[in-house]
C-alpha cells in the first residue's frame, strides 16, 4: 500500500454508506436487535447504536473518526447514534450527487475527482455556517409552535387536579426512549421506575437542573446492578448502598441512631513503603536508659500500635460506631476495631464517599489524630443487605433541615445475564443524559433575537389571522424543554421550514441560489429519518407525509391529528371539525395540549436533542469531507500498519500538485 | 468557485443522455448493493480495511482468517464476469464454439458439408449438443471477434437445448457414428476439454471465493465426465 493515499469523494460516501446498511435494519420502533457473541459463547442482543458500532472492527481510518464522533456525541445526549450515521449518509448521497453534477471541467482543476472533493468540501461547510446562523431560527419558527413545553416546576409536583400533565408528559418521553433502546415490554416499567428516582433526588430550592446534574454525576454511587433475577425485580431502595462489605463483624445496634466517620487515609501509618529508607530515632533520655533496646522496628511498631489506641478511645469517646476507609487499613486497626465493637468498611470507591460526606454533612477526617464531632455523621442505620450474590452496606440518612426535600434513595437494577444488566444501566444513564440535554437551552445570540422580529412579521403576513395568539418567537426560543411527538415529526416539520425559508431567502436577497440549494439540500436529506421509520410500509410514510402537509397548513396542532387518525379509518377526514377550530383559535399551551397528549399514543421525542444531533452531524460532514490525505505510519509495537488521518486545508496545494 | 462558475463552463456541459442516465442509474444500484454487502459482512465479524482493492476500487475486507475479500470482484456480477468462462455457462459454450469452428475452418473444405446432416440427427439424441457451426450472436461478447468470422455456415435448429442446461455441463461431444471423421474431432473436443481442465486447476488453487471454488470444482468434474464419454465414444 502507499504511504501517502488519496481519499477520494466515492471513498468517503461508500465508508459511510456501508456503516449506515450495518445500523439501518436497527434503526426505528420496529428496528430489529443485533446478537453479539464472544468466542467464549457469550451472547447478548442489543439495538443500542453505540454498542454496536463500537463492535465493529473497522480499521478504515475515516470509519473510524466517523464512529468516534458518533460516540462522543452519544456521551453529551444519550441518543441517536444510529440517526445519525443515517443523517450523514444521506447527506453525504446528496452532496455527492449534486457535486457530480457540477461542470466538469474548471480552469483550475486539473483532475475531476479534485474538483468534485472541493466542490463537496465548499458544500458541508456552506451548510455548517447555515445550520450555525439560521437553524435555531428556523427551529423556533417552524417546530416549536407544534410542541409542547415540559416545564420543571410542575415535573415532581403532586398531581394536579385538572387531571393528566407534565407528569405524564415526562414519562412518556422516558417510555419513547426505552422504548426504542430497550424494547417494547419493559419500558413502561423501567421508566416509571427512572421517573420515581428522580423525584426522590428533586433539591427544591436549587435550579431544576441541577438536580438531574447531581444524579448524572453520582450515578455510579446511585444504581446496584445485581445479575440473575429478572427486570421487574428492579425496584429503589431508600439512602444510600455502599458498594462494599463490612470487614469486622457488624454488631446488632438496630435502637438507636448510628454514629459514623470517614477516613480518607491510613489509620496506623505505613512507614515503610518499598523504596524507602527509614532511619529511625529516639530521644537523648531514652537511649541513656535502654541502650540495648534503641532503633530498632519492633519497638516502633508497638509505639505506633500504643498510639493507634488513643485513636479509638478518641473515637469511642464520640460515639462512632462505623467506620468508613477509603483504602485498605491494617490488620491491627481492624483487630482494635473489633475489640471496641466497631464496624469497618474498607475500599470505600471515592464517587460513594463524596455522595456520603453530601448528603450526611460530614467531612472526611485528614488527619487521624484530630477527630472533630463535625466529622462525625448521624445515620439512621448501617446494616448488610444481600443483593444477588453480593453482600454491601446499606446506610440512611437522618432527615434534616437542608434534607427534608431529597429522599435519597438509591437503584438496584436486576437483569438475567451480566449483558443485560449492563445494558439495563446503559438505557439507565443515557435517559438521564437525554433528559438533561432535553432542558438545555438552544444557543441563541442578540443577532438572532433581532433578525427573528424581522421574520416573524413576514410569516405572520402569509399566515393570516391564523394564529392571533403565537408567542412572541423570543420567549418560545428561549425557553428549553420543548417536545414534539416522535415518529420523525421533527423533520417533517423543518424540511417545510428549510423550504420556506428557501423560497423566501431566494426572493429578497440576491446572494445566492446556493442558499435556496442549501436549504433544499439540508430539507430533503431530513427526510430519510421519516423513510427509515416507515420503512415496512412505504405508504405509511407518504400517508405521513401527506398528514404533516394539512397540519402545517392548517396550523392544527398535530396531537389532535394525530389522536383522530388511529380513530378514524380514512385518512384525511378530519370528524371533529369543531375540535380543530378551537384549536387553531387557542393558545399552544400546556392545559390545551395535555388531554391530548394523553390519549396520543405516538410517544415523544426531544427537540433540543435533535437539534445537538443535527449540529453534530454538519460538523462531522464538514471535517471528514476536510480530509483528502491519509498518511500510513508505522509504529514500532504494532505488527499492522497504524493509519493517521491528516486533516488539512490543502486546497491550493492539490491544484498545483497535480 | 465550481458552485458559481465561469460562463464558458456551463456551455460545455450537456445534461445526461438517456443511455448515460441509465449507466448512472446502474452504478448507483451497484453501489446500494455494495455497502448492503459490506454491512452485512461488517456485521458478520469481518473488520474493515483501509485498503481498496486494485481492480474495482472497492474498500476491502479481511476476514478472521486473515484472507481479503472484495465484495463486489468476489460476489457482485462485474462488467468482465460475462466472459469468464468458469462462471458463466454462456460464455463457456461460446468459447468452446469458437475452437470448434476454428478447427473446422483448418479442417478440409469437403468435411464441412458432410458431417452437418449427420450432425442434424446427433443432436436429436443428445440432450447438449456443441457442435453448432454457426454460434448464436446472443452468447458470445467476448466470442463474437471469432464467431462472425464463420457465420456464413447455414444455421441449425438443434441450438434451443443449452439454454435449459444448466451451468458446465456444455462440453460433451455428441455421439456421431461416423468413424473416419470422428478422431480428428474427437481428439480436439477432447484437447479443448483438457486444457479447461488444465485451467480450472490452476485457477481453483489460487481461488480465495467459496463459491468460484464450486463453480471451479464442478466445471471440473463435468471436465472428467466429457472426458470419459470421449473415451468410450473412441473405443
Amino acid at each position: 500500500m502507499p504511504p501517502v493515499e488519496r481519499l477520494h469523494l466515492d471513498h468517503v460516501v461508500q465508508t459511510v454508506c456501508a456503516l449506515e446498511s450495518v445500523v439501518l435494519r436497527s434503526f426505528g420502533p420496529e428496528g430489529g436487535q443485533v446478537l453479539f457473541t464472544r468466542d467464549t459463547g457469550q451472547a447478548m442482543l442489543s439495538r443500542s447504536g453505540a454498542r454496536i458500532l463500537t463492535a465493529l472492527r473497522l480499521e478504515h481510518p475515516l470509519a473510524r473518526m466517523v464512529v468516534e464522533c458518533v460516540l462522543k456525541h452519544s456521551t453529551v445526549t444519550g441518543d441517536g447514534s444510529k440517526t445519525f450515521i443515517l443523517l450523514l449518509a444521506s447527506l453525504l448521497r446528496m452532496i455527492h450527487k449534486m457535486a457530480c453534477k457540477e461542470p466538469n471541467v474548471s480552469h483550475t482543476y486539473t483532475s475531476r475527482q479534485t474538483a468534485e472533493a472541493s466542490t463537496a468540501r465548499h458544500l458541508a461547510d456552506k451548510i455548517l455556517a447555515f445550520a450555525l446562523e439560521e437553524l435555531d431560527d428556523l427551529i423556533g419558527m417552524g417546530v416549536i409552535p407544534y410542541g409542547c413545553c415540559l416545564s420543571w416546576e410542575d415535573f415532581t409536583a403532586k398531581k394536579h387536579l385538572s387531571g393528566p400533565s407534565n407528569n405524564d408528559c415526562v414519562q412518556k418521553l422516558l417510555t419513547s426512549f426505552f422504548h426504542s433502546r430497550l424494547g417494547r415490554s419493559h419500558c413502561d416499567f423501567i421508566s416509571k421506575l427512572t421517573y420515581e428516582l428522580l423525584t426522590h433526588w428533586k433539591f427544591k430550592r436549587d435550579q431544576p437542573s441541577l438536580s438531574l446534574e447531581f444524579v448524572n454525576d453520582n450515578l455510579d454511587a446511585l444504581h446496584t446492578p445485581v445479575s440473575g433475577f429478572p427486570i421487574s425485580c428492579s425496584r429503589l431502595i431508600e439512602g444510600q448502598v455502599i458498594h462494599r462489605d463490612f470487614a469486622t463483624p457488624c454488631p446488632q445496634t438496630e435502637q438507636k441512631a448510628v454514629k459514623a466517620a470517614v477516613f480518607s487515609g491510613y489509620l496506623q501509618p505505613k512507614l515503610l513503603n518499598a523504596g524507602q529508607v527509614l532511619q529511625l530515632g529516639c530521644g537523648e533520655q531514652w537511649m541513656e536508659e535502654n541502650s540495648k533496646n534503641n532503633r530498632s522496628i519492633v519497638q516502633f511498631s508497638a509505639w505506633t500500635e500504643r498510639s493507634l489506641k488513643c485513636v479509638f478511645a478518641n473515637l469511642q469517646s464520640l460515639g462512632v460506631s462505623v467506620i468508613l476507609s477509603a483504602v485498605k487499613q491494617s490488620a491491627a486497626v481492624l483487630s482494635l476495631a473489633a475489640q471496641a465493637e466497631m464496624c469497618v468498611v474498607e475500599c470505600v470507591s471515592e464517587d460513594e464517599l463524596s455522595l456520603f460526606a453530601q448528603l450526611s454533612g460530614a467531612k472526611p477526617v485528614s488527619d487521624c489524630w484530630m477527630v472533630e464531632p463535625e466529622h462525625v455523621a448521624t445515620l439512621t442505620f448501617c446494616r448488610p443487605i444481600l443483593l444477588g450474590a453480593h453482600r454491601y452496606v446499606h446506610v440512611a440518612f437522618n432527615d434534616s433541615e437542608e434534607r427534608v426535600t431529597v429522599k435519597p434513595c438509591s437503584l438496584v437494577i436486576c437483569g438475567l445475564g451480566e449483558g443485560q444488566t449492563e445494558q439495563y444501566t446503559c438505557a439507565f444513564r443515557d435517559a438521564i443524559r437525554m433528559l438533561l440535554s432535553t432542558w438545555e437551552p438552544m444557543g441563541m445570540t442578540a443577532t438572532t433575537a433581532s433578525k427573528r422580529t424581522l421574520q416573524s412579521t413576514k410569516s405572520t403576513s402569509s399566515h393570516v389571522d391564523q394564529i392571533p395568539n403565537v408567542p412572541p418567537f423570543q420567549q418560545s426560543g428561549l425557553q428549553p424543554g420543548y417536545v414534539i411527538p416522535a415518529g420523525g415529526t421533527f423533520e417533517f416539520l423543518l424540511h417545510h421550514a428549510l423550504l420556506q425559508n428557501g423560497t423566501s431567502c431566494s426572493a429578497s436577497d440576491d446572494i445566492v441560489t446556493s442558499g435556496l440549494a442549501v436549504s433544499q439540500l439540508l430539507a430533503n436529506a431530513l427526510l430519510i429519518v421519516p423513510r427509515q421509520i416507515y420503512s415496512h410500509s412505504p405508504r405509511h410514510f407518504l400517508q405521513a407525509q401527506a398528514r404533516f402537509q394539512t397540519i402545517i397548513q392548517n396550523h392544527s396542532h398535530p396531537f389532535s391529528l394525530v389522536y383522530k387518525q388511529e380513530h378514524s379509518s380514512i385518512f384525511g377526514e378530519s370528524a371533529f371539525p369543531l375540535e380543530e377550530d378551537k384549536l387553531t383559535k387557542h393558545r399552544f399551551t400546556e392545559a390545551d395540549v395535555s388531554a391530548k397528549l394523553f390519549m396520543s399514543d405516538s410517544g415523544l421525542e426531544s427537540v433540543s436533542c435533535k437539534y445537538q444531533l443535527l449540529l453534530a452531524v454538519l460538523q462531522c460532514l464538514s471535517s471528514i469531507l476536510h480530509v483528502d490525505t491519509v498518511l500510513h505510519t508505522h509504529t514500532a509495537l504494532h505488527t499492522q500498519s497504524r493509519r493517521l488521518a491528516n486533516t488539512s486545508w490543502e486546497g491550493t496545494d492539490d491544484e498545483t500538485e497535480d | 468557485m465550481a458552485l458559481n462558475g465561469d460562463d464558458k463552463d456551463f456551455f460545455d456541459w450537456e445534461p445526461p443522455t438517456e443511455a448515460e442516465m441509465k449507466v448512472i442509474q446502474a452504478r448507483k444500484e451497484r453501489q446500494d448493493k455494495i455497502s448492503k454487502l459490506m454491512g452485512g459482512y461488517l456485521l458478520k465479524g469481518y473488520r474493515m480495511l483501509g485498503d481498496c482493492c486494485d481492480v474495482c476500487g472497492t474498500i476491502l475486507l479481511q476476514d478472521k482468517q486473515q484472507k481479503l475479500y472484495c465484495v463486489s470482484c468476489q460476489e457482485l456480477d462485474s462488467d468482465v464476469d460475462k466472459d469468464n468462462p468458469a462462471l458463466n455457462a454462456q460464455a463457456a459454450l461460446s468459447q468452446v464454439r469458437e475452437r470448434q469452428l476454428a478447427a473446422q475452418a483448418a479442417a478440409p473444405p469437403a468435411l464441412p458439408p458432410a458431417p452437418a446432416p449427420e450432425l442434424n440427427e446427433g443432436p436429436s439424441t443428445s440432450q447438449a449438443s456443441v457442435l453448432v457451426p454457426q454460434p448464436r450472436p446472443e452468447h458470445c461478447e467476448g466470442a463474437a471477434a471469432g464467431g462472425r468470422a464463420l457465420l456464413p455456415l447455414p444455421a441449425v435448429p438443434s441450438p434451443t437445448t443449452p439454454a435449459p442446461t444448466p451451468a458446465l455441463v456444455p462440453p460433451r461431444a455428441p455421439v456421431s457414428p461416423q468413424s473416419p471423421v470422428i478422431p480428428p474431432l474427437l481428439q480436439e473436443a477432447e484437447e479443448a476439454v483438457l486444457i479447461k481442465l488444465r485451467w480450472a486447476t490452476s485457477q481453483l488453487q489460487s481461488s480465495a471465493s467459496l463459491e468460484t471454488s464450486i463453480q471451479l470444482c464442478s466445471l471440473i468434474a463435468s471436465c472428467a465426465n466429457s472426458l470419459r464419454s470421449l473415451k468410450e465414444l473412441s473405443q
